[in-house]
């Protein structure tokens, strides 16, 4: 019963594995969004309990949202994208593979448990100590170990433009968890080190790292993603190649400079604030042409967005990504930074990236990608996807607008002036004053999270219809030992 | 000289290659003249490192993740400046590993919280935050004044952060659990914690082992009153 | 039958791992390593037997005359 032509080409158990686990991180991160979404409304729901305050918890949403759930999603689609266009099987064997799972998956378990139990190096997303960074460094060079190797043994001469992204995403991230994370650990078997940088620098280090975080785990990664998905579901080619190519390039040179903006008006030298607004500013140019290529990759097919819910997802995704990659820059510019700094506007314009384009980018793949794993002839149902792209999208929209509200108003009463020239506002009103949009901003939260678990439903009984799969409908004494 | 993408595009190595010069520049021109440029960080007088104490009470500050909802930089924008008094300079955070600047404010900055407020206000609003200021949103930390503080690797943590550039003296190590005794003893004598460490505050009620609330709330203390601005050497902080 | 090279890559990493999280947990100073000393030796305990299964299972299904695939 050994007929090759019925082996399997390619090593997709370890994407099923990447599949589940996206899907699952989803959930616990939007649980826990919402946790802390009522923590900031009623501050008693976190029982008074040390484990569950926000300082200890936020760091679980933020891991579990970027890391978790967008980097199982980046892992299970990048192994999945890179064995089809390079036509080749995973360099490095199962093992490796399988490893690349699992550690990834023990290193998130470890960094939220730590957080809970007070241990953090107190940067944000960059949380975990020197140890669990050292882990995370293991598993990342297996991971471009095995990546890299599947494009260099590919069959194709071209390297297709979904690979560029997710190369230079995979070589970017492993610069800049190391270039962050250089500590001295106060001994080998004490979990707590200090950060070989101090002030201003670590501050210039910390937001190269956090914006490229950005740029490179949440935006060059998920645009593979969306290089990939969006034709293939689409049945149309890349709108222009000549587009990916300048923006590729001007997008992985560009963001890298952008970090300073997050540090407007600080003690960061001036210099180096302005070259980060103006590239910043630039950035704006290099993300649209994303954009453009993603949805002008529909013409003459737009009449899938009735027919296929995957498809609507990323295309909407795409949208949200250009919305976002245009407030941005706004935002990055230094007499704007002045009101929205340290307000919640910052919170809503990372939401409508993180949801508007990395979930709804990952959902979309998510989609195409589970009746194909499981080799099922469609999904279950295609109403309650629809149900989920609009529940959702109505989640983002409450959280956005109560945020773009919370945010000005917050900046505009603690700049406000009486007739007399005092601040007419204590900080305490402030806090008092957003408390409606905080609720407003939970609910969205749980909209957000009721779609994702219509998903989860959708997506089991999906994978519970009968298989289109000829091998696996054999009786079992003849199938082959499947995962 | 143009080169066709299609040589790239064919080759994986000269791919991640210039992948890897072209996300290198940017990062290399901000950062690396942040420590090569001398006047980055202002010279000024006052700045010390923290005392044992209030570099424990900073530990946990980190540990219970205060970041995220306090920043400890004061823009220099003109309502920032009247609402938490003079801006911050690169210098007050020169001994700080890692910063806490912070991005978000859900309380307000506490960049120069030192003095603002008695210390016995401040074990008060740790315990219960709506006590003293009833619209607050903070979560309660009574845990801390009933946990004792850890002092078992008190002179591996200074030892730690001498290694990183933080100027602990020998002696300020070899008297580090000293030291830290007595900032949590109200009674006790600080002449020559005082000496070692200008302007810390001492803490606590001296009736038993330092609590982490004690350390924490001693840190707080310090917070932004270790340059005096007043002071005519300081005057010019022109970066 | 021959065995990977990343199924010998990976066992070696095993080794090594286990050996550090018992190291880690025996002198661990607080929870955290403790705990992430023990889970690291766990998690290399767990892989290295999934391993070994995996190469059974697959020496197995080439006696019998079949494919072997994940």
């Amino acid at each position: 019963m050994s007929d090759l032509a019925l082996a399997p080409r390619y090593n997709d158990a370890v994407v099923k594995k990447f599949v589940i686990a996206t899907v699952f991180w989803a959930v616990v991160a939007f649980l826990v969004g919402v946790i802390l979404a009522s923590e900031l409304a009623w501050p008693s729901v976190n029982l008074g309990l040390s484990f569950t305050n926000f300082g200890r918890l936020r760091p679980v949403h933020t891991s579990a949202a970027i890391f978790a759930f967008g980097g199982s999603a980046l892992f299970g689609t990048s192994f999945y994208i890179v064995q089809r266009t390079c036509r080749v099987r995973l360099f490095g064997g199962e093992a490796l593979a399988n490893f690349i799972f699992w550690g990834y998956q023990f290193f998130i378990v470890m960094a939220a448990l730590s957080y809970v139990m007070g241990f953090s190096q107190g940067q944000e997303y960059a949380e975990p100590e020197w140890h669990l960074d050292l882990w995370l460094t293991v598993v990342w060079v297996t991971y471009g170990v095995v990546f890299i190797g599947t494009v260099f043994k590919r069959e194709e001469p071209h390297i297709y433009v979904a690979n560029w992204f997710f190369m230079a995403f995979i070589l970017t991230i492993a610069v800049l968890h190391i270039g962050n994370n250089l500590a001295v650990p106060v001994s080998l078997f004490t979990a707590k080190s200090y950060n070989v940088a101090s002030g201003v620098q670590n501050a210039m280090i910390q937001w190269w790292y956090g914006h490229n975080a950005v740029g490179f785990f949440l935006t060059a990664g998920f645009l593979g993603m969306m290089y990939y998905f969006i034709p293939k579901a689409s049945g149309r080619p890349v709108y222009s190649y000549r587009i990916s190519i300048v923006h590729f390039w001007s997008l992985v040179f560009m963001y890298i400079w952008a970090g300073p903006h997050h540090l407007h008006w600080t003690a960061l030298p001036d210099w180096t604030q302005t070259l980060g607004m103006a590239f910043s500013i630039m950035l704006w140019m290099p993300s649209w042409g994303g954009m453009i290529n993603g949805i002008m990759t529909l013409s003459g097919a737009w009449d899938k967005l009735r027919t296929d819910p995957g498809l609507r997802f990323s295309v909407t995704a795409v949208g949200f990504y250009g919305m976002a990659t245009f407030e941005g820059p706004v935002m990055s510019i230094r007499d704007v930074n002045a009101l929205s700094h340290y307000t919640d506007w910052g919170i809503g314009h990372v939401h409508s990236g993180a949801l508007g384009w990395v979930a709804f980018i990952s959902f979309g793949a998510l989609y195409y990608l589970v009746p194909v794993l499981w080799k099922r002839e469609a999904l279950y149902s295609k109403t309650l996807a629809s149900w989920h792209f609009w529940t959702a999208t109505l989640g983002i929209v409450f959280y956005i607008t109560s945020m773009w509200v919370a945010g000005i108003m917050q900046g505009l009463m603690w700049r406000a002036y009486d007739s007399f020239g005092f601040l007419q506002y204590s900080f305490s009103e402030s806090v008092s004053a957003v408390h409606p949009y905080y609720v407003i901003r939970m609910l969205g939260g749980v909209l957000f999270l009721a779609g994702m678990l219509i998903m989860v439903y959708n997506l089991i009984q999906t994978v519970r219809s009968p298989t289109t799969d000829k091998r696996e409908a054999m009786p079992a004494g003849v199938a082959l030992a499947g995962e | 000289m143009f080169i066709r993408h299609e040589t790239i595009e064919k080759n994986a190595f000269l791919m991640l290659l210039l992948t890897l010069v072209v996300i290198s520049i940017g990062g290399l021109v901000e950062v690396v003249p942040l420590f090569t440029i001398e006047t980055t960080v202002e010279h000024v007088t006052g700045v010390r490192p923290y005392s044992p104490l209030e570099s424990r009470g900073r530990d946990i500050y980190i540990r219970e993740g205060c970041y995220n909802c306090h920043s400890q930089m004061i823009r220099a924008l003109r309502d920032e400046v009247e609402r938490y008094g003079h801006y911050s300079i690169a210098a007050e955070s020169m001994y700080d590993h890692p910063f806490q600047w912070g991005s978000k404010r859900i309380g307000p900055d506490l960049a120069r919280v030192g003095g603002k407020y008695s210390s016995d206000w401040h074990y008060a609003h740790m315990a219960n935050a709506q006590s003293m200021v009833p619209e607050s949103l903070m979560p309660h930390y009574a845990f801390l004044a009933e946990t004792v503080l850890d002092t078992d690797d008190l002179v591996k943590r200074l030892k730690a952060q001498r290694m990183v550039g933080v100027p602990y003296s020998d002696e300020a190590i070899a008297n580090a659990l000293a030291d830290l005794r007595t900032q949590a003893d109200p009674a006790a004598d600080n002449a020559a914690l005082l000496k070692r460490y200008p302007k810390a505050v001492q803490v606590g009620r001296g009736d038993g082992p330092a609590t982490e609330l004690d350390a924490l709330v001693a840190y707080l203390q310090v917070l932004g009153t270790m340059v005096d601005f007043a002071d005519p050497a300081n005057e010019n902080l022109r970066q | 039958m021959e065995v990977e090279a990343g199924d010998i890559v990976a066992g070696a990493m095993m080794l090594v791992f286990g050996l550090i999280g018992l190291v880690l947990a025996s002198g661990a100073t607080d929870n955290e390593m403790y705990v992430f000393g023990l889970s690291l030796a766990g998690f290399a305990a767990v892989f290295g037997v999934g391993l070994i299964r995996r190469h059974f299972d697959k020496a197995e299904a080439y006696a019998r005359g079949e494919d072997w695939h994940v």
